[in-house]
């Protein structure tokens, strides 16, 4: 089995009789998926989070077999793994700052205290200090967005996996947030290995990406 | 001759599939407590809290309307006809039987089903259109920790505080009702205090407990297992009001079944 944080081989991302696909996300490196609807773009996020099993073929997520995961180690083992999901996924009846601390509440044995203070950490770098008490359908594009992406980061994973995180941000934004998620430069790369899926990249953020590839049917292209 | 047997044993086939279902995810939800960090006790506290203000206290009012309407119509009648025939005592059984032990607890969780059972399961199913299952399940949190336990605890405690309230307020309501149509509310109250007894309180508990169980599981299951599409919204809560209305008539045929009247 690859070593690669993520690894897909021969997974059928459309039913069984589709074209499988073979990718390997190397360690520090950020990677961008871009796919039309019908592509199985949309699908490869939440087969790395195990939400959908493959039909066929092997899936290793930082060095985890899924397939081989019980549901509660399939639970922690997501806790490893930041997941930005496409819509951002926030719960709308709690607020951007309750949104963040969830994770921290149901997935670790931290302290109401310890919790408060590292939310409000998470939230200053997160520039979400001032609107931190806002309803997700109260706060814009980028605030929405910046919460989402807090709450995928709150274990520091070394995996971020991101779906249409540019949809609607401007370039400003866009690239900041991919920053944020890449975790800033260590010797080797990013600090996080990042795997940004969706339809399309704004332009302002591609130079950001070490490899990109397009998914056409099922088959993985390589770009630039 | 074969298609319509076939036809007949898909169904039941699907039907004990779904009942194994629901009772899997019971058995999950019960023993989910103790999984749970202590931030996240206190997060299911809050929404536990939540849940027993939405579907017990807002349902007050309701509950004590239809409980004094139908004691005092019940027990107006029963004075009556019972009077004529010199069988007064009987109101005593007439209130423990019919309205304490078998209308009161069916009547509330009837109503608790029809209020918030449907809004659990709508709001359940609205999560998963919205794709926030997805996201909480991706995040590594159990959706039953968050969603599914402090909804389940609360239904629970509202439909038994719901029907011990129903019970009160009809002894009170059958007073005003046999006091209004000329009998002594001395007489009343001993004639209804020798009529109970300790198995009828018990019975109660127990039935609120247990329809309580019901409400708190099958909308839970029904609006999480809604596809990811806005029209499943709907169908998922009528799915569970049915469900729910079955199951608390089904379950109260049982109970009589296993404890029959004296």
């Amino acid at each position: 089995m690859s070593s690669a944080p993520l690894f897909f081989h021969d997974v059928p991302l459309n039913g069984g009789d589709a074209p499988t696909v073979t990718l390997e996300v190397p360690a520090h490196r950020t990677v961008s998926i871009v796919g039309g609807e019908d592509s199985g773009v949309g699908l490869m996020g939440r087969l790395a989070l195990g939400l959908i099993t493959p039909s066929s073929g092997q899936l290793a997520v930082l060095g985890t077999e899924l397939a081989t995961l019980s549901r509660r180690e399939l639970l922690a083992y997501r806790r490893r793994v930041g997941y930005l999901p496409a819509g951002d996924g926030l719960l709308q009846n709690l607020s951007l700052r309750e949104n963040v601390a969830l994770p921290l509440r149901f997935g670790s044995d931290l302290s109401e205290g310890e919790i408060d203070s590292r939310l409000n950490i998470m939230q200053a770098a997160a520039g979400l200090t001032q609107v931190g008490h806002l309803r997700p359908a109260q706060a814009n594009d980028e605030q929405r967005r910046r919460a989402a992406l807090a709450r995928a980061l709150a274990f520091d994973p070394k995996l971020v996996v991101l779906e249409d995180p540019f949809v609607g941000l401007t370039d400003r934004v866009a690239r900041s947030i991919l920053e944020a998620a890449r975790g800033g430069d260590v010797g080797q790369g990013s600090r996080r290995t990042v795997l940004a899926l969706g339809p399309s990249l704004p332009a302002s953020v591609i130079p950001r990406f070490e490899i990109r590839y397009r998914l056409v049917r099922g088959v993985l292209q390589q770009e630039g | 001759m074969i298609a319509p047997i076939s036809a007949l044993g898909n169904v039941g086939t699907r039907w004990l599939s779904r009942f194994g279902a629901l009772a899997r995810f019971l058995l999950v939800t019960m023993g989910s407590w103790r999984f749970l960090p202590p931030a996240g006790r206190s997060v299911v506290r809050r929404v536990f809290m939540n849940q027993v203000w939405f579907t017990a206290i807002q349902a007050i009012p309701l509950i004590v309307m239809l409980a004094s309407i139908l004691s005092f119509l019940v027990i107006s009648q029963a004075v009556r006809e019972l009077g004529r025939l010199g069988a007064t005592e009987l109101i005593g059984s007439l209130m423990v039987i019919a309205i304490v032990r078998e209308l009161g607890p069916l009547l509330t969780a009837l109503t608790v089903a029809g209020r918030s059972g449907t809004a659990i399961a709508a709001e359940l199913a609205t999560n998963k259109v919205m794709g926030e299952i997805d996201a909480l399940e991706g995040m590594g949190i159990d959706p039953v920790h968050y969603l599914v336990l402090p909804r389940f605890l609360g239904a629970i405690v509202s439909v038994f505080g719901l029907i011990l309230l129903f019970d009160l307020v009809a002894v009170l309501a059958g007073l005003g009702a046999a006091v209004a149509n000329g009998m002594a509310s001395p007489r009343y109250f001993d004639i209804v205090l020798q009529s109970i007894t300790f198995r009828d309180v018990w019975l109660s508990v127990a039935k609120g407990i247990v329809f309580g169980m019901v409400i708190g599981t099958v909308p839970a299951f029904h609006g999480l297992r809604a596809h990811r599409a806005a029209t499943q919204v709907p169908v998922a809560a009528g799915q569970a009001v049915v469900v729910s209305i079955v199951g608390i008539f089904l379950l109260s045929a049982v109970f009589v079944a296993l404890y029959p009247l004296n």
